[in-house]
């Protein structure tokens, strides 16, 4: 199975009924001339690259901008309209009151599959004691966390929030809980290397493309500031394939994975299995 | 003087795409009501084309291969950065160029109502950067 375990759903047409709400989305996450993408034509550029399941990110921001980026309601109405496509994970604001029951009501009646938390956006460093509700409820229910970590796209994101090594507490304090830091915490990415050899609950993902294209950027990253069998032989259980869509088109991010020069096993790894660890829909072998 | 403008949606199904367009075309200038005049097939997009030629698969096949030639996918090119604007990674510069060489339009002459074509000419809409939502349009002027 194939999995993009990094989406931001906010240009689907069915969660954006009107041109206001549009636009509050786009100019939130910083995707200012995009235009509205059909479901199905989505489902088409996920059929085309080979996608059978593309994780979409809720995010709830809404203690500073009057309403969430993308509501978990949102999120449901996405899997509803298209059912065994997506994977939804729920937004939480952890500077309301009310953050935890949320959460709660996402997982118990929504059904969503974990939680996404920006904390640049937040503006909030990972020891914030307002974060430590979430993280239990999620290690309690089994559901998984990314973070987003290092560099963001988004407006607004000071980069100081997400450094990779501050979510050190998290995961010696949550031990059960799966945490991924998101885009490899670049430019921190030793960083993030030394996290995934040190906590068996870390992972990563590989929407990271900034510069260049996927093919030069994937080659930049593993095979000369990394030697290749770091990937192959260190960490090749950690790190997930994620497009970062709509910041890259799927198809595209996917074929810098493919070109890499890394065994069969290390690329399927990469492209769903490891997904499936971290989702916890496969038993990980920790030996 | 008679002057219609009409707007053609289509979808791309892969990469690069040729797209037979040619009944469109005629269709709009029959409905257009010009006797005698102009027709310009006018792409809206700068990583498409709009291009004319024999519409047989081989060829169409040699086209690609000529263009893959001359724009490489994994060239160095510039317009491979953030773009600020968009919010999104430029990662089609080989759709840009492979669109410069087809160029954005053609133009044809309408006579006693009809699109005049040579025997084995077809207009297609090329697409370089699919698979998109693309739009064109036929422009008819006359009398």
């Amino acid at each position: 199975m194939v999995i993009d375990i990094h989406a931001h759903p906010v240009l689907f047409d069915v969660i954006n009924p009107d041109d206001e709400t549009l636009s509050f989305r786009k100019k939130q996450l910083g995707v200012y001339k995009s235009g509205r993408v059909p479901l199905d034509f989505a489902l088409r550029l996920m059929d085309d690259a080979g996608i059978d399941k593309t994780l979409i990110l809720g995010e709830d921001y809404s203690a500073d901008s009057l309403r969430p980026l993308v509501s978990n309601d949102e999120i449901k109405t996405v899997l509803d309209a298209a059912p065994g496509r997506f994977i939804g994970f729920a937004g939480a604001d952890p500077r309301k009151e009310d953050a935890k029951d949320e959460l709660e009501r996402a997982f118990s009646k929504l059904g969503l599959s974990g939680l996404y938390l920006n904390l640049s956006r937040l503006r909030m460093f990972p020891d914030d004691e307002r974060l430590l509700p979430l993280m239990k409820l999620c290690e309690d229910s089994g559901k998984p966390v990314i973070f987003n970590a290092g560099y963001s796209w988004m407006p607004d994101t000071p980069a100081k929030y997400s450094e990779p090594v501050r979510f050190e507490d998290i995961a010696c304090a949550f031990p059960r809980l799966r945490i991924c830091l998101s885009h490899l915490g670049w430019p921190w990415h030793m960083q993030t290397v030394m996290m995934l050899m040190k906590y068996p609950n870390v992972y990563t993902d590989t929407s990271l493309v900034y510069m260049g294209t996927p093919t030069a950027w994937y080659s930049q990253i593993f095979t000369k500031e990394m030697d290749i069998g770091w990937l192959q032989n260190s960490f090749a259980d950690k790190v997930m394939f994620g497009s970062d869509l709509p910041r890259w088109r799927q198809v595209r991010a996917m074929k810098g994975l493919r070109d890499l020069p890394i065994r069969k096993d290390v690329l399927e790894r990469l492209l769903g299995r490891n997904a499936e660890e971290f989702l916890g829909w496969r038993e990980r072998d920790d030996r | 003087m008679i002057v219609k403008l009409y707007e053609k949606q289509l979808e791309s199904k892969k990469e690069f795409d040729l797209i037979l367009i040619t009944d469109q075309v005629r269709e709009a200038v029959a409905d257009s009501g010009v006797k005698d005049g102009l027709c310009a097939v006018i792409t809206q997009h700068t990583t498409t084309g709009i291009m004319v030629n024999e519409g047989l698969p081989d060829v169409e096949k040699d086209i690609e291969i000529l263009l893959e030639k001359l724009v490489p996918h994994d060239d160095p090119y510039v317009h491979t950065r953030m773009l600020p604007s968009y919010g999104t990674c430029s990662g089609n510069s080989p759709g840009h160029l492979k669109s410069l060489l087809a160029g954005n339009h053609c133009l044809f002459p309408v006579i006693d109502g009809k699109l005049v074509l040579g025997h084995a000419q077809d207009i297609y809409f090329a697409e370089f950067d699919g698979l998109l939502r693309r739009k064109y349009y036929i422009h008819i002027m006359g009398e």
